[in-house]
């Protein structure tokens, strides 16, 4: 009896979990439905991680941060999905004077931040002074610390940019202590958004979080926690044409599947595809059809430490990038996620070496290491987790048919970062990626002596600096996209200080409905994307 | 009683300071630059250390400490080095979605747990304890991640009856709840029916079902109360875990909860939220272990704490 009861209570229990579970289905289901019959709202939902760094671009470099920044903020120029340089808030591309340090700068007229403000230079110099106080804190003044009196305001000296000067609402000057071609290059990127002055110095320390993200961008803030979700609208007022979407949700997932099985499950339209599941959705027939590749500006690469006794010799380097098959890294272990690099400039950079090839000959690695009288070399490398430690195994075993032993170790992110800083990497792999379409971004960064030091390299070599500097001051793009194939060569068919391995390519999924999805380097924006009302697939508007 | 308890907080509060210091100077030693994590690889080192001034992170450890130490004894925890924001709203906000997943998991792991222990003991021998037993095992050795993914794949992706991921609505709360709770249900199940089998086979119980009295309130009022000892203190040090462990889950269910903050914290090497994660698993340790040892005297009168026990 007492048995009897118990199975009828179950089978109750049981109909009314089916009930709770069918009312929390129906909830779901209603979410997405169409809310009126008339048009259809064109709403996007972003899926990427939280660095939870906030919006501040003067106090992040994170990618993901810099996605939604663009979106609501804007800087003087812009870098287009094809890694051109185009006007944003100011009329043209400005060029230097005959002096190469004095940039004069016009802003378009009757720009409008998202709380009807107008934009003025005195907002400029604002920015940038805001940018230069210590008390910022700001992490990519390197790229602007060239405006004179930056040095004097990052060093607590002065409380005044003099190298950028208001001539009157619009138009600005800005002066350099001495000529760097790519200066122009560096005001296209989120670290150069413009801020207004008023509402900046309101918000204080929660500018950038929250809603107090006030810019002249595409899109304004609607809501933001901060942790799961930002919402951005339409901004009416934007000074260059209505903007197409008319909400963008950003919803953040920390999980790489999670947010893919979201994108699945019609929770998100578009999201980046990471490497570790590309060969995974490659095979899904829900999904494949709706991947889409793309070229970065970025190389991954080897990079030896000069100062070790067991890479002194040119030959032995030489050696080590021959026994490697990159065509084959790329097919297997990417998944075909990137092209086997032939020099360090990725194709899209000026200066890129089309001709330029890093062959895989295990046979002739095998005779180098003989001329250089090596043998039993063992080599130390230690790497991140992720990717660097997948593609590494495979080096690992290129090296050991040539008699190579490499010992490899993957190491946290924070150690990993204090061991390459203070030179303590015998080999190590890493990706570096320009900001933009520019090999000062790239090379200079890396190569130059003085940069070499910092980054378990040293790599020294007067005629490559020299190169690099004067790359750097040239004012004809052709001349140092010369300059830059000419110090690559050195670098990476003569010295083979570093061994190239592949240029990435980035992947990502979208829905059949998202239009224009395009991405022209690291960094995702919204600036051209549209949503086909049309497309039966699209439910959320 | 009461003097055990004033005792067991000074103690308590000891352990924490203790913690605090000993976390404090390993995080300091340990290797890991926080400015360099949080600037990227390609910010110079002029950059790295104006960033590294203002932070105050070129003071002398000592001083540091010193520091943290007085602005905590006056509620301040200090401001996160990457979110720029006090930790104790950080925190705040996270314990919030944290407490909600934790209970609901701690709730369903104990009514799922002890109805399954009862029942297995019950029927000891038979096909429902044989299976029973089976899906515990299962649940034990199933980690908390597998879980979760299958669980959204089934009923978030397959069956579209609960959200994927999210703490938007009560649904959202449902699979979280499950994936945490699954793999402590299932301990909390054997150590019933390994207690209940003992207490079953005793005397007394037998004298109460000679007196004629009902099955199952021999079974619950003498039985389960008899038992409850080392169920208090598996599910005690549970509670523990549960309210600190849920790391994977939050990621992987996209929660904003303390887990994902502390892991974040630790990726970043930002210290002062490590310091602040790590008080706040010091402290519901603390507290746990002091409620279960409360318990255990209510639980069974015969157990008596501190002087009493003594006399």
């Amino acid at each position: 009896m007492t048995n009897a009861i118990s199975r009828r209570n179950f089978l109750k229990g049981s109909v009314a979990t089916a009930a709770v579970a069918s009312l929390a289905a129906c909830g779901s289901s209603s979410d997405a439905s169409s809310s009126d019959g008339g048009a259809k709202k064109k709403v996007l939902r972003w899926g990427q991680s939280n660095a939870k760094l906030g919006l501040d671009m003067q106090k992040s470099t994170n990618s993901g941060s810099s996605s939604i920044s663009e979106s609501i903020f804007e800087a003087p120029l812009r870098w287009t999905e094809d890694n051109e340089l185009v006007p944003c808030l100011l009329t043209e591309v400005p060029t230097f004077e005959a002096d190469g340090v004095t940039l004069h700068c016009t802003l378009k007229e009757n720009i409008k931040f998202h709380d009807g403000t107008t934009l003025t230079a005195n907002d400029v110099k604002y920015t940038f002074e805001r940018m230069f106080t210590p008390a910022t804190g700001g992490k990519s003044t390197y790229m602007y610390d060239r405006i004179k009196g930056a040095a004097e305001m990052l060093a607590g000296t002065a409380t005044e940019l003099e190298g950028l000067t208001v001539e009157d609402d619009t138009h600005f000057t800005i002066v350099l202590t001495d000529p760097m071609a790519s200066f122009v290059s560096n005001l296209g990127i989120s670290y150069a958004q413009i801020f207004p002055k008023a509402a900046c110095e309101a918000a204080g320390d929660k500018w950038g979080w929250g809603t107090d993200c006030i810019g002249t961008g595409k899109y304004k803030v609607a809501s933001n926690d901060d942790t799961t979700e930002i919402v951005l609208e339409k901004f009416a007022d934007y000074h260059d044409g209505e903007p197409a979407l008319d909400e963008i949700d950003v919803i953040y997932y920390d999980d790489n599947n999670t947010k893919l099985m979201a994108f699945k499950n019609g929770d998100i339209d578009w999201c980046e595809l990471s490497p570790d599941l590309l060969a995974q959705y490659k095979a899904d027939p829900d999904v494949k059809d709706m991947i889409t590749s793309f070229e970065t500006l970025g190389v991954h690469f080897i990079n030896l430490n000069l100062n070790s006794e067991n890479l002194k010799d040119v030959r032995v380097r030489e050696a080590l990038s021959l026994a490697i098959d990159r065509q084959a890294i790329v097919d297997n272990t990417l998944s075909g996620a990137g092209i086997p690099a032939g020099c360090w400039l990725a194709p899209q950079t000026p200066g890129h070496d089309d001709s330029a090839v890093l062959e895989y000959d295990p046979e002739k690695a095998k005779q180098l290491l003989q001329e250089a009288g090596v043998s039993n070399l063992t080599l130390d490398c230690k790497v991140r987790k992720g990717q660097y430690e997948k593609y590494m195994t495979v080096v690992q075993s290129y090296w050991k048919e040539i008699g190579v032993t490499m010992n490899l170790s993957v190491e946290d992110n924070g150690v990993w970062s204090s061991d390459w800083a203070d030179g303590n990497l015998e080999v190590t792999a890493l990706g570096w990626y320009p900001l933009f379409a520019d090999a000062d971004n790239h090379m200079y960064t890396y190569f130059y002596s003085e940069n070499a030091a910092k980054k378990s390299s040293f790599y020294n070599s007067a005629e490559v600096d020299d190169l690099l500097s004067r790359a750097r001051v040239s004012q004809d793009p052709d001349e140092r996209a010369e300059l830059y194939k000419q110090a690559d060569h050195i670098i990476t068919h003569e010295d083979y200080a570093t061994i190239p391995l592949f240029w990435p390519k980035g992947t990502f999924v979208a829905k059949s409905y998202v239009k224009n999805a395009k991405v022209g380097n690291l960094i995702y924006h919204f600036f051209d994307l549209d949503i086909d009302t049309s497309d039966p697939n699209y439910t959320v508007g | 009683m009461r003097d055990y308890l004033i005792k067991r907080i000074l103690l308590a509060l000891g352990v924490i300071f203790a913690i605090s210091a000993i976390t404090f100077f390993v995080l300091n030693i340990v290797p890991g630059d926080p400015v360099r994590v949080m600037v990227g690889d390609m910010a110079d080192e002029a950059t790295i250390q104006r960033v590294r001034e203002q932070m105050g992170l070129n003071k002398p450890v000592l001083e540091q400490y010193a520091n943290w130490l007085t602005n905590m004894l006056h509620g301040d925890f200090g401001t996160s080095y990457t979110q720029r924001k006090a930790v104790v709203t950080l925190m705040g906000q996270a314990f919030g979605t944290t407490v909600k997943v934790a209970a609901f998991a701690y709730i369903f792991a104990l009514a799922l747990g002890l109805v399954v222990g009862v029942v297995a003991a019950v029927n000891h021998g038979r096909a429902a304890d044989r299976i029973l037993m089976a899906l515990s095992i299962f649940g034990i050795s199933a980690p908390s991640f597998w879980m979760a993914v299958i669980l959204q794949i089934v009923f978030a992706l397959t069956l579209k009856w609960f959200p994927l991921s999210g703490i938007k609505t009560w649904q959202a709360f449902v699979l979280p709840t499950v994936a945490l709770g699954v793999r402590y249900a299932a301990s909390i199940a054997r150590v019933t029916r390994t207690s209940m089998l003992e207490v079953l086979s005793q005397d007394f119980m037998r004298t109460a079902e000679a007196k004629g009295i009902s099955k199952w309130i021999i079974i619950l009022k003498h039985g389960l109360r008899n038992a409850l000892i080392p169920i208090i203190t598996i599910a005690g040090t549970q509670l523990g875990d549960i309210f600190t462990g849920s790391i994977l889950i939050e990621s992987i269910f996209a929660m904003p909860g303390m887990g994902k903050l502390l892991l974040d914290a630790i990726n970043a090497r930002d210290l002062p939220l490590i310091q602040g994660g790590v008080m706040y698993i010091a402290l519901i340790c603390v507290v746990v272990y002091l409620v279960v040892d409360i318990l255990y005297g209510v639980a069974d009168p015969r157990i008596r704490l501190g002087e009493e026990a003594a006399e």
